[in-house]
């Protein structure tokens, strides 16, 4: 930051959005009070906060090591990493999603200082130490607020995600996320778009599939057995019954508290967090039956769009989520051709059904 | 009055070389020597784990030198009307230890400085502080872990100091060699199937404090395979999860959770 003869202040160039608006009165309030020492902010306790796992390899972009170790084997990757260990890695798929959390923190510090109801991302890779100081130069240079991660040389990390009591693990590995899924974690398969649209750096925004991700997928189960007519048929003889909860339910539950944080405060239309329903239900019938679940649940959701089966892509693209959960790769690819920070949650019913051209990523052994 | 009986049924180690580990034959063998046998006690996962580094190491090299040395220590009175059995029950399971040492109470720390002892593994907790203070490396044996097959060592990070420009007390100087010779044992496997792992954990700072002790450790010559940055979190879940063996710290406030 630097003081140009008093007159304006800038950040690096930036625009004055409303968060680096924020970052500048902090940093003039710590210029006109040198005596108080920036104090860098405690970690919350695991029970209180909303804890979100980051792998290293969805953090960060790893893709040329990733080809190393899959070409010539864990001695030569470690030699390679620890060879460029000052050398950060660039942002990954999940950055931008991590930046957003650290701006909504920023602001429950300002509304709430003494609480410990915020997010919180550990770093959960099964890499080896050997890297760990190549990632910990990385979080600096990114000035990343991640204080806490677990690299468990090559073991499982599930363990040490309930330990932390983790409230949504995402990784690039299909294989520990399917894992984390059947232990009762939130969990989903982050992929790297080609080309990652521009998303916004005060607002939070997560978008989710309903079938199989908010909702468990029986109504998913009906479709495919019996058809869409009898689809319609079973949600609409059914609208008053709420679905039963699916994986991702929690952590919609776990925004849904944050934001009334900042109702309380008077700051819903400004609220840095934002939540999006993009399901293939169709508003005027099966869609009603969700918002009823929504309700029932005592959850809402900002913006509920019903696609009637249309692509999701570019309802997405509009949207410019920092991240989206579908059950169905379908969906994901689709989303992610477009730009969107898409994840796959292998749960349900679609899983078991293979598409045609579907591409599945899978690898048996994969470090991140 | 120190006394020591070697272990026929064991080849002794190269004194120069090996890595003289001490365990209290209390945490080794469990209560009560009914009919001439003690049965398996907190530690004994530990025996096995330290024979099948060796094992590995001479797989690898059979005349590797560089090998743990288990010396049994016996300051329990009780136990040493009872020494026949330590020895014949030593022998019952096969454990491969070299010598067993017999001592009071008062005169244990001088058997392991006679004996070159660099690691002291104990389930006392006044035991395992005293010889600290006089200069030997010392630990507490976890009661709870559920045993591995793998030796699993755990440094903890908050200890790891930077090096200073003080005089080095002995205890330290006494961790920092031993972390070399464990590091000179890690390199003899690779990064896979390794039958020795070391973890390190930092309980209190963040990223920087556990970036520091990797790097101390590192200095030292000991590579670490697991970290584990808790920034505050709670440890005991962490560390059922972890299931090290033994910790090892400067001070024993690190077992404190």
């Amino acid at each position: 930051m630097s003081v140009n003869n008093g007159h304006t202040l800038t950040t690096r160039g930036q625009d004055l959005t409303s968060s680096s608006h924020r970052a500048l009165l902090e940093d003039a309030r710590k210029l006109l009070k040198p005596s108080t020492p920036t104090r860098k902010p405690q970690p919350p306790k695991p029970e209180n906060a909303v804890t979100i796992g980051v792998s290293a390899r969805v953090m960060f972009n790893m893709e040329k090591e990733q080809q190393i170790y899959e070409q010539q084997g864990l001695e030569d990757y470690i030699k390679y990493q620890v060879e460029h260990e000052t050398q950060p890695f660039s942002p990954g798929p999940a950055f931008s999603f991590v930046k957003a959390l650290e701006a909504v923190n920023t602001r429950l510090r300002e509304l709430y200082p003494e609480s410990e109801e915020l997010f919180d991302v550990v770093l959960m890779t099964n890499n080896h130490a050997y890297v760990g100081l190549r990632l910990i130069n990385t979080i600096n240079h990114h000035q990343l607020f991640i204080e806490r991660f677990c690299m468990t040389g090559g073991n499982s990390p599930i363990g040490y995600l309930k330990a932390y009591h983790t409230n949504l693990y995402l990784s690039a590995d299909p294989v520990k996320v399917r894992e984390a899924l059947e232990e009762g974690i939130a969990a989903a398969t982050m992929f790297t778009p080609e080309k990652m649209t521009e998303v916004s750096e005060t607002q939070l925004r997560v978008a989710f599939d309903g079938d199989a991700v908010l909702f468990s997928d029986e109504s998913e189960r009906i479709y495919k057995a019996h058809g869409l007519d009898k689809f319609f048929e079973h949600e609409k003889a059914h609208e008053n019954k709420p679905l039963d909860h699916g994986p991702l339910k929690g952590f919609l539950e776990a925004l849904g508290k944050l934001q009334k944080k900042f109702y309380g405060k008077g700051q819903r239309m400004d609220c840095p967090i934002r939540t999006y329903l993009v399901t293939a239900r169709s508003a005027a019938s099966s869609g009603t039956r969700a918002l009823k679940t929504l309700r029932s649940w005592g959850l809402e959701i900002d913006e509920a769009l019903f696609l009637a089966g249309a692509p999701k892509g570019p309802m997405l693209e509009k949207i410019r989520p920092h991240i989206f959960f579908d059950d169905q790769m379908f969906h994901v690819e689709g989303a992610a051709e477009m730009g969107t920070v898409a994840c796959h949650v292998p749960y349900g019913i679609a899983q078991r059904v293979a598409r045609k051209g579907i591409n599945d990523k899978e690898t048996s052994s994969s470090l991140k | 009055m120190v006394s020591t009986i070697q272990n026929t049924d064991v080849k002794q180690k190269d004194s120069a070389r090996a890595v003289v580990v001490a365990v209290s034959s209390r945490a080794v063998f469990g209560s009560g020597a009914g009919d001439g046998l003690y049965g398996m006690g907190v530690a004994f996962p530990l025996l096995q784990a330290l024979q099948r580094v060796n094992e590995r190491l001479l797989e690898e090299n059979p005349a590797e030198s560089l090998l743990f040395d288990v010396v049994l220590i016996t300051t329990d009175s009780q136990q040493q009307q009872q020494s026949s059995s330590i020895i014949s029950s030593t022998r019952h399971y096969g454990l491969e230890v070299s010598r067993f040492c017999f001592s009071s109470e008062e005169d244990f720390i001088e058997s392991l400085i006679k004996n070159n002892v660099q690691l002291f593994l104990s389930t006392d907790r006044n035991e395992a502080p005293q010889a600290s203070q006089k200069g030997v490396l010392s630990a507490l044996l976890d009661r709870h872990v559920a045993p591995s097959e793998q030796l699993r060592v755990m440094f903890c990070g908050d200890a790891v100091v930077q090096p200073d420009t003080g005089p080095m007390p002995a205890s330290r100087q006494a961790a920092q060699s031993f972390s070399a010779q464990l590091g000179e044992m890690r390199r003899r496997f690779g990064m896979l199937d390794s039958p020795l792992s070391i973890v390190l954990v930092t309980s209190r700072g963040g990223r920087e404090s556990c970036g520091g002790a990797l790097r101390t450790l590192r200095s030292h010559g000991l590579s670490v395979d697991e970290a584990y940055c808790l920034a505050g979190a709670p440890r005991s879940p962490i560390l059922s999860v972890i299931r090290p063996h033994f910790l090892l710290s400067d001070s024993f406030s690190c077992l404190e959770d």
